[in-house]
């Protein structure tokens, strides 16, 4: 009863999407505010109808009902309900249900807010929310619909997919990837809309750069979680492998942010018009592009899923996207005409440019690098394999490069510089960035990555803490507030600025932490019986006992558990498993991270042998892991703060006089 | 602000040729893409195809179950099956039924020989007496060396090569009877009615 | 004066670490150890039964019994090439991690130094064309005002 519920809610869902679109497009065009108002309700409508559709699916997933396939095929008696809940995402269709769910939520987020104002560009808009929608409720009702019956009924599944439920970290680095995904549509939708009505004016960029950033925040969290999970899940010690599918997820995130850099330069000069409008429409494309190489089964990858019928679908709606998109840019172009054109080599325009360049330069390695092997099959020149050692090859130096202007940028004046000013601005923070590649090489560390991205870093460090020193000094003198008082006023009065330095801290962290993790680490296998020790930088590790017992929340999964004490910079005990899933031929890594500030202490079990009891260990010290996560955090705060609605609302000009550095103030004007 | 006035500054690009061809940039762009993650329908990307195929077989010599050596020498002269499994692999209990048959349909004119992938001895002799012997020798490869050569990249595989020891075919996964068939035909053999 | 000091310093020191870290890494660098050339080839390796891991990183027996391959063909006098080539002609060109051909991974710096040249072009085309003069103001009509008003409240979205 209730999944016939479900496919009916998704049914309608489809009617009322389809409508919606057609009410906006008539509704602007003849201005009829009725209909604007039930094309409006239409969206708030399929956002009701994806949600009834999601709790039945969820419904079903907690009540083990095994007459729905997408129950059956994910789910168990013996499964937790919180793995249940999560099962949501856990495979195909209840993913583009999940995906529904969060697009039609942000359209009449979207809608709602606006359904007021910008009464030009918000039809479109929301028609073009209403056709993506409808293109999510047309693969439900067809090719992937979540509530197709089976019979007979069976009595027990297999349970979700072991990799899902070996680790709680699922039920937050889906939501998070998914939530920065859909969101990519917002600002897709209000580019078609401006181009369509031809109001690709700062309004148009001031609006889309806010719903960039909140999916880029999810998107930026999503992908940190996702190499969190991957670390402390699947037991290789590492956690980024340019998989194809880590790869999809990177590529809006480069554009978005070369949209963001680009919109600065673009709302300042009202310039850039067609490079913005291409950097929207392509983010949201690649977001296709990300979601079919997830899901068709094209390319081999971690997340394996086998080919589905949906690939076709996804194909089209990548041709239509693009190619829709495209046409519509070409076909606007002499209406995106440039109001004043950025013209200095060395000023902050030019290096947001620069950066854009880098970002598409890496956008370009990325996609290439993973579409690579299927350019040579095409041509008919076998399988090749492009890994981890190309990707950081090509990547590495872009990534300094880009840290490198992270620094400049924001430091040079819009509209150009003297070397006079170059030299002021930049002196200090070279001889604190060549100081610190000294004293490490003098501390012995030789790898050349980390020893330039601590270089780098703490010039770009050096530049920031100048620039807010100097501020918060200015400022203090001037309203006689003490220095955190100074602070906090200013960083709140020009949250893009400090926002933006504060997710620039975030990424230097996660440079150093990378590039230190990446190159430092050690690591060590054995094969241990109980009693035996075996040692790893520092660490002392004895292996006391080994176990067989099944999990106590979940009969059907059998552990096999090593317990082992280690002793040296942390101390203490750890078990690490291999488990036995009904749903799986071989059993699941479940590796102990051991985690402090400065290192993680990291443990597989490999392989054990029951009679002997001894076990196959693989030990890694992998120092620095702890500041990726908090690095990606320190961005997502940064980037939350600056579009913090604030409440004063000074006009920006005024606000940067106030509290520009002295010396500088001339050049800034 | 938010009215846009029209600048005198000129657009790009102009010209009556631009205005012509432009619309060309869609297809340009648009076609390789689609092209590009069209290729991959259709195959499964776990499927590599072997350089082996049409060189000669890898030499090997190796102790089977019962004790006695192997070497690829003395199986030449007949078409050969070589068998990659093991006794952890489920699809290798799917498709064993097909080869019992297929030793039972071909006779003396097709020679079969298994290859352990990382298996024990206890755990191969396990699977055959719950599945069946089919009386062709398995061989133990306890160093991996044997499946490295000939490129395995998990059981099961199968490779067919003919009397006079090349690579004439490989199957990824486990063998169906037409798979059977078709490839030993291929070989010049034909099944006992 | 000072901050102009420090960047001469600074300029200098980057350029005497540059020139240093470039003859270091020019240099004819000592022969590998047979171990060293055995890890610099595992890393290069595919496993065949992971998805993307490299031989050195990954545990599965099939990936211990290409490490032990390599640490014997290389003892037995192979160079690092020959091992490739047995490799790639067992399994076939997927099992290097990286295509073989340097002309893949020149293309994304070509395509960054094609943009870096095109934007500065961009720039200065903009440089030499100086910006029109914009026409008059005329004061706006009745009810714009209050619309541009409007229009401005709510571009604080």
């Amino acid at each position: 009863m209730l999944p016939t519920l479900g496919h009916a809610a998704i049914v309608v869902g489809l009617a009322t999407s389809v409508f919606a679109v057609v009410a906006f497009v008539v509704g602007g065009r003849r201005a009829d505010a009725t209909l604007l108002a039930a094309a409006r309700r239409g969206i708030y409508l399929t956002f009701g109808l994806a949600l009834a559709a999601s709790l039945v699916m969820v419904t079903s997933l907690l009540t083990h009902d095994f007459s729905v396939l997408y129950v059956a095929n994910n789910n168990a008696t013996t499964t937790p309900p919180f793995f249940s809940v999560i099962s949501l995402w856990a495979a195909l269709e209840g993913s583009i249900l999940f995906w529904t769910l969060l697009l039609t939520g942000y359209a009449s987020l979207v809608i709602y807010r606006y359904r007021d104002r910008h009464r030009q560009l918000m039809p479109w808009t929301g028609a073009t929310l209403a056709a993506i929608a409808t293109f999510f409720f047309a693969v439900m009702t067809w090719p992937g619909n979540p509530f197709i019956r089976t019979t007979p009924v069976a009595t027990e599944g297999p349970g979700p997919n072991a990799l899902l439920q070996n680790n709680p970290f699922m039920g937050l680095h889906p939501p998070l990837l998914y939530l920065g995904y859909t969101g990519m549509a917002v600002p897709f939708a209000f580019g078609i809309a401006a181009l369509v009505t031809r109001r690709t004016n700062e309004e148009w960029l001031a609006i889309v750069r806010r719903w960039t950033i909140v999916p880029w925040i999810f998107l930026s969290l999503g992908i940190t979680a996702g190499a969190w999970w991957s670390y402390e899940v699947l037991g290789w010690g590492g956690y980024w492998a340019w998989d194809p599918v880590e790869n999809a997820a990177l590529l809006p995130w480069l554009t978005a942010t070369a949209f963001i850099h680009a919109s600065m330069v673009a709302e300042r000069r009202g310039a850039l018009k067609v490079w913005s409008s291409a950097l929207v429409l392509a983010t949201f494309v690649l977001t296709l592009v990300g979601t079919f190489l997830t899901r068709s089964g094209v390319v081999a990858s971690v997340h394996s899923f086998t080919q589905s019928a949906i690939g076709p679908w996804f194909l089209a709606a990548i041709v239509i996207s693009l190619g829709g998109g495209l046409s519509l840019l070409i076909w606007r172009l002499p209406d995106l005409h440039d109001r004043d054109r950025p013209a200095a080599t060395v000023s902050r325009e030019s290096a947001f440019l620069f950066n854009n360049v880098l970002f598409l330069g890496l956008t370009f390695a990325v996609l290439f690098g993973t579409l690579l092997p299927l350019i040579v099959e095409l041509f008919g020149g076998g399988t090749i394999s492009v890994g981890a050692p190309w990707f950081d090859r090509v990547n590495v130096p872009i990534f300094l490069a880009l840290v490198f202007l992270m620094g400049v940028g924001p430091a040079l004046p819009w509209g150009g510089t003297s070397w006079k000013t170059a030299q002021e601005r930049f002196g200090i923070p070279i001889l604190a960035g060549v100081a610190a590649v000294v004293l490490v090489l003098a501390l012995g560390m030789r790898a050349p990555a980390p020893i330039a991205t601590i270089g780098l870093a703490v010039f770009v460090a050096v530049v920031m803490g100048d620039e807010v020193v100097r501020g918060t000094r200015v400022r203090g003198r001037a309203r006689h507030e003490g220095p955190p008082t100074a602070l906090w006023r200013l960083a709140t009065r020009n949250r893009r600025r400090y926002g933006g330095y504060l997710a620039h801290a975030g990424v230097l962290v996660m440079a150093i932490a990378i590039s230190i993790s990446a190159t430092l680490g050690t690591d060590a296998t054995a094969t241990l019986t109980p009693g035996q020790t075996m040692q790893v930088a520092g660490y002392t590790l004895t292996y006391r006992d080994f176990a067989n017992e099944a999990l106590p929340d979940n009969a059907s999964v059998i552990e096999h558990r090593a317990e082992i004490a280690y002793a040296g910079p942390q101390t203490g005990t750890l078990t690490t498993a291999l488990r036995d899933y009904p749903s799986s031929t071989t059993p699941i890594a479940t590796p102990a991270v051991r985690t402090s500030l400065g290192e993680d202490l990291y443990v597989t079990l490999i392989a054990y042998d029951p009679t002997a009891k001894s076990a196959t260990l693989h030990v890694f010290v992998n120092p620095g892991v702890m500041w990726i996560w908090l690095g990606g955090g320190i961005l997502g705060l940064g980037a939350a703060f600056a579009i913090w609605p604030d409440r004063r609302r000074l006009p920006a000009e005024v606000a940067e006089e106030l509290t520009a550095p002295a010396p500088s103030a001339p050049a800034e004007a | 602000m938010a009215l846009d006035q029209a600048q005198p500054s000129r657009s790009w690009p102009r010209g009556a040729l631009w205005r012509r061809l432009r619309w060309i940039v869609v297809p340009i762009v648009v076609v390789p893409l689609t092209a590009v993650l069209f290729t991959g329908f259709g195959r499964d990307p776990s499927v590599i195809p072997s350089p082996l195929i049409g060189k000669p077989m890898p030499s090997f010599s190796l102790t089977a179950l019962d004790g006695h050596t192997v070497s690829s020498a003395e199986l030449a002269g007949k078409p050969l099956i070589v068998n990659f499994w093991a006794s952890w692999c489920a699809p290798c209990v799917q498709e064993h039924p097909v080869l019992l048959d297929t030793a039972r349909r071909y006779g003396e004119r097709v020679a079969i020989v298994g290859i352990l992938y990382n298996d024990t001895a206890e755990g191969a002799a396990g699977f055959l007496a719950r599945y069946g012997d089919g009386g062709w020798p398995d061989l133990l490869d306890p160093s991996g060396g044997t499946a490295v050569s000939f490129g395995v990249t998990g059981p099961p595989e199968t490779f067919f090569v003919d009397a006079s020891g090349v690579v004439r075919g490989k199957q990824f996964g486990p063998v169906t009877a037409d798979v059977v068939t078709a490839q030993l035909a291929a070989l010049g053999v034909k099944a006992t009615p | 004066m000072i901050r102009r000091t420090a960047f001469t310093v600074g300029a200098t020191a980057l350029a005497a670490l540059v020139v240093a870290v470039l003859v270091i890494w020019l240099r004819p660098s000592a022969p590998m150890s047979p171990a060293q050339q055995a890890a610099q080839l595992d890393a290069q390796l595919r496993c065949p039964d992971c998805q993307g891991l490299s031989v050195a990183e990954s545990r599965t027996s099939a990936a211990a019994a290409i490490r032990s391959e390599v640490a014997s063909r290389l003892a037995g006098g192979q160079s690092p090439d020959e091992v490739r080539a047995y490799f790639v002609s067992r399994y076939g060109e997927w099992i290097l991690l990286e295509p073989s051909s340097v002309a893949w991974w020149l293309l994304p710096f070509a395509v960054i130094g094609l943009g870096a040249v095109a934007l500065i072009a961009w720039l200065w085309v903009g440089r030499r064309r100086p910006a029109p003069p914009s026409a008059p103001v005329s004061p706006p009509a009745a009810g714009v005002a209050e619309r541009v008003r409007e229009e401005v409240e709510a571009l604080d979205a």
